[in-house]
């Protein structure tokens, strides 16, 4: 037996199992999960820890109804248990549920997938990784104000296997690495914060080179003189303005108006009760004018160094590339096999879970905005009187993802094309079609980041999900500044 | 058998397995279990119905004042004596705190009353469903859709440590949450309990669907400043955000808004605020991750912060009491306030309502985030029946709108209601009233 075939024998046991029980498919995906935390704060190691947490999940579908039991236990007996339960889980479901909305995938892959890495984080001493953040963390406190620093590393590496019915055996491994800092400057009656590089750190798909480009050493003087001065920096006025987003804040913009909007499950109100539904309705396919012409947003699993990037979601559709809003046209969706199936499409891989012991669901992934024509520079040129923000610091939209109101860390005014003087509390709102309408220009190639999202919420139980929007910054006309300093 | 919960007894065994291997000067065992079960639905349909269990082991190791935390989440001879090793082979990389002290010795806690409940432990998936066609069955009579859960569970946890703490608990609970989708408006209800035989699903739905059919037809209203009455899943949802304002690490660093001292007045005299783990409505646990009794805190005394928590760390720094609310270790996040509590004040909602002449009642909020820290300015938007109040009687129901708001001006402005409801989410769990609160500011609108 090859090193991937270590749960060959548990997966058909559990597969087994759930026919028997009278299971009409049935997929099982067990998991190895190791996290690495090291976090230091204020000059003190505040974690330093390592975990690792391993079990399977298995989902059956009996009469149109899934049922999904997990469990840390991998012996013959807690199999067999775990199997049972799903399908009791399902049967129950059916018994009462008054519509068939589950059918099983068609299509079974054998295949194997690994992140590429260029650096394994194992061959850096752990020693060299705490040195690294004490020193980062140290240089924070180099700028007057600075009441809390803070440097962490993540590093996350995850063995998946998946089996089903129809044949798939699928092995992959998973690696994703981050790196960040905090500057958070207290005085003048004011807390102001900074992030570095983005508003969570830098989060990708690969090794110990995601942690070297993330230059925590080269970007904490700027962070914390910023922190600093924003204690100090004249208020973001209220009014109409042109706006220019940074990559990281556009990142974020993609990730609440278009990722989640998109998500075909909360189109068809699976999510209603808790994270929302949507304005982006099936009869809009196709018509909908979303955003600008300069507007193309794609779901890309296969994005370098995306975190979502992966050869198979958790239901074994293998991972592709397509469109969510063409030229300004809304144009797809993130779908599962059951939602796809429902509009007449077949997935396109979306379906993640956090980990072993929860069930795969629609999962915003690589969610991208493509780059346009406009180097950075050139975004501010024809702006007389506008903003340009950076860094997320706060973020709320409405349950249908119409009316959104974001803040970022710092802002600067752009006075005829210039870049001026710094600005505290910037915020802006809108509503996400006329938003998105207003979009004017996006940057090129060279301003294009792949910024990956450790940490998104979605589902009941909560899970949490790691996503990428890769974007340039862009630039937007008459957007309403200032709203969050208006109550 | 279908689920693996850890006694009291095995958890105990297993962690004084892994204290005896440890050779670090100071050693802490947290060992954790749980198995919880959720089935949820739209359309009256189950589009999710899931169970899990899970068991978890996570050492703290103490080396000359150096710390490392190894997890894993089995328990062979193999995998404990690897996390014990795991734990003290990091401490030994990080560098020297000289604020790491003893850890606590620990002292018998009691669990409060109802804190845990056989029969939901035991509940299986075939009774949540049951939950769920009753809730169905309100859909169908009201002409509504529904989408929401209902879920049960029961967990343990067994800390202890090498300076004598052994401390374990096990709870259980369940939860009803219901959304009813009208044509063009929308009802929200919940229920939260340590036993399911409390909670009315029926009831739940009843009420949700009331709220979409009262809400049916919503009309605009402008933004600007309102008189607002929040029911409790809605004022739970501002709350939660001032929970680590009482942080002693907020307090500490500066960002707390009672950083300027204590026993000082912040609010208005109707506000009392308490963190009680021995509540009726969320019975806990009364020890905190470092296995120290927890102690009943008065927070907020008639609108004077009296009081933050701390633990082993921050009782040191502060020279303040251990006021046994740590968290799981590590965290950067320092003590928080786990049970915390708002007083009821003397009216009914009811009244609170006739009493005003114009303003919104609110059942929920949506994606809060706070604005500003210091000031607390939250932002954020109704959701799923908010209505239009005027001369006492609630008139129709209106479009949403966003908020941006001061908790701490809020907080200076505002009366509550005599009943109390536990609310919550994935993030909290909270036991407050409703909230009157005059100027409370909207800044826009949206379109349903």
């Amino acid at each position: 037996m090859d090193s991937d075939g270590h749960f060959d024998h548990a997966a058909g046991r559990a597969l087994d199992t759930a026919v028997a029980q009278g299971a009409q498919y049935a997929d099982v995906r067990f998991e190895v999960a190791r996290t690495e935390r090291i976090e230091v704060r204020n000059g003190v190691v505040a974690a330093l820890a390592d975990s690792t947490s391993a079990g399977f999940g298995i989902r059956a579908l009996v009469d149109g109804a899934w049922g999904f039991a997990a469990c840390r236990e991998g012996g013959d007996g807690a199999i067999d248990a775990a199997a049972a339960r799903a399908v009791a889980l399902a049967r129950a479901g059916a018994a009462v549920g008054r519509r068939r909305i589950g059918s099983a995938p068609e299509r079974a892959y054998v295949d194997r997938f690994v992140t590429p890495v260029q650096r394994d984080p194992a061959t850096v001493p752990l020693g060299d990784r705490v040195a690294l953040l004490l020193e980062a963390e140290r240089l924070l406190h180099a700028a007057p104000d600075i009441s809390v620093g803070r440097a962490w590393i993540d590093l996350w590496r995850t063995s998946k296997y998946f089996y089903s019915t129809i044949g798939s055996r699928i092995v992959q491994e998973i690696l994703q690495s981050g790196a960040g800092l905090e500057a958070m400057a207290i005085g003048n009656g004011d807390v102001q914060t900074r992030n570095y590089p983005g508003d969570v750190g830098l989060y990708q798909s690969g090794g110990w080179e995601i942690v070297e480009a993330a230059a925590l050493l080269d970007g904490a003087p700027r962070i914390a003189d910023e922190a600093s001065q924003l204690l100090r920096a004249p208020q973001c006025p209220s009014g109409t303005f042109d706006v220019i987003l940074g990559g990281s804040q556009m990142s974020l913009q993609l990730h609440e108006s278009c990722g989640h909007p998109a998500e075909l499950d909360r189109v068809m109100g699976w999510e209603a009760n808790f994270s929302g539904t949507s304005f982006l309705e099936i009869e809009q396919l196709g018509k909908l004018r979303y955003g600008s012409g300069a507007v193309t947003i794609v779901v890309d699993n296969t994005l370098d160094r995306g975190m979502a990037t992966c050869g198979y979601d958790d239901e074994g559709t293998r991972s592709g590339r397509s469109d969510v809003v063409r030229e300004g046209i809304l144009a797809g969706y993130e779908m599962s096999n059951d939602t796809a199936r429902a509009i007449g499409r077949e997935s396109n891989a979306c379906v993640r879970a956090q980990s072993w012991d929860f069930v795969p669901m629609i999962r915003m992934c690589n969610l991208n905005l493509l780059p346009g024509n406009v180097p950075f520079e050139g975004l501010f040129e024809d702006v007389r009187d506008g903003i340009y923000m950076e860094s997320n610091r706060s973020w709320s939209i409405d349950d249908r993802r119409l009316n959104f109101q974001f803040g970022c860390e710092i802002g600067w005014e752009v006075k005829n094309g210039k870049r001026g003087r710094m600005l505290k509390n910037p915020t802006y709102a809108g509503m996400t079609p006329v938003f998105w309408n207003s979009c004017d220009a996006v940057g090129d190639e060279r301003s294009w980041f792949a910024w990956g999202t450790p940490n998104c919420g979605k589902g009941e139980p909560m899970q949490t999900g790691r996503t990428t929007q890769a974007s340039a910054p862009a630039r937007f006309r008459n957007v309403s500044v200032g709203t969050g300093y208006d109550g | 058998m279908d689920r693996l919960i850890l006694t009291a007894t095995d958890r105990e065994r297993i962690a004084q397995r892994a204290l005896a291997l440890s050779r670090a000067d100071q050693t802490e065992v947290l060992v954790s279990t749980a198995d919880a079960a959720l089935m949820r639905f739209t359309h009256e349909t189950s589009n999710q119905n899931v169970a899990s269990s899970d068991a978890g082991i996570s050492v703290r190791a103490i080396v000359d004042g150096r710390t490392g935390v190894a997890q894993t989440n089995r328990f062979d001879d193999e995998a404990l004596a690897g996390v014990v090793s795991r734990a003290a082979d990091l401490a030994a990389l990080a560098p020297r705190d000289p604020l790491q002290g003893t850890l606590p010795a620990g002292a018998p806690a009691a669990a409060p009353p109802g804190a845990y409940d056989a029969a939901t432990a035991r509940m299986g998936a075939d009774a949540r469903a049951a939950m769920c066609d009753t809730i169905f069955g309100e859909a169908e009579r009201t002409g509504c859709w529904s989408a929401g859960f209902a879920a049960t569970s029961s967990s343990g946890l067994t800390v202890a440590n090498t300076a004598g703490a052994l401390a374990s608990f096990d709870g259980t609970d369940a939860s009803v949450n219901v959304k009813m989708n009208g044509a063009d408006s929308t009802g929200f209800a919940e229920a939260y309990a340590a036993a399911a035989g409390v909670i009315d699903a029926s009831a739940v739905a009843r009420t949700a669907a009331e709220k979409a059919r009262a809400s049916a037809g919503p009309r605009a209203v402008d933004p600007g400043e309102w008189t607002v009455i929040l029911e409790p899943a809605a004022f739970g949802e501002l709350f939660i955000y001032l929970s680590d304002h009482f942080s002693a690490q907020s307090y500490d660093d500066g960002s707390s808004f009672c950083s300027e001292g204590l026993d000082r007045r912040y609010f208005s005299e109707n506000v009392s605020v308490y963190d009680d783990y021995s509540h009726p409505l969320a019975p806990g646990m009364p020890f905190d991750f470092e296995g120290y009794p927890t102690q009943r805190l008065t927070l907020v005394e008639n609108g004077v912060v009296r009081n933050i928590v701390t633990d082993s760390y921050y009782a040191r720094k502060l020279d303040r009491p251990n006021t046994g609310h740590a968290l799981p270790a590590p965290n950067s996040y320092g003590p928080q306030p786990r049970n915390v509590a708002v007083a009821g004040g003397s009216k009914p909602l009811a009244q609170l309502i006739a009493e005003t002449s114009r303003g919104l009642l609110v059942t929920r909020l949506w994606y809060v985030r706070p604005v500003d820290r210091k000031r607390a300015i939250l932002t954020g938007m109704t959701r799923d029946g908010t209505f239009l109040v005027e001369n006492g009687q609630i008139a129709h129901g209106v479009r949403n709108l966003r908020f941006n708001a001061s908790l701490l001006d809020a907080l200076r402005a505002c009366e509550f209601s005599q009943e109390q409801r536990r609310t919550g989410s994935y993030h909290y769990s909270l036991v407050v009233p409703a909230a009157k609160i005059a100027g409370f500011g909207f800044t826009s609108t949206t379109d349903f």
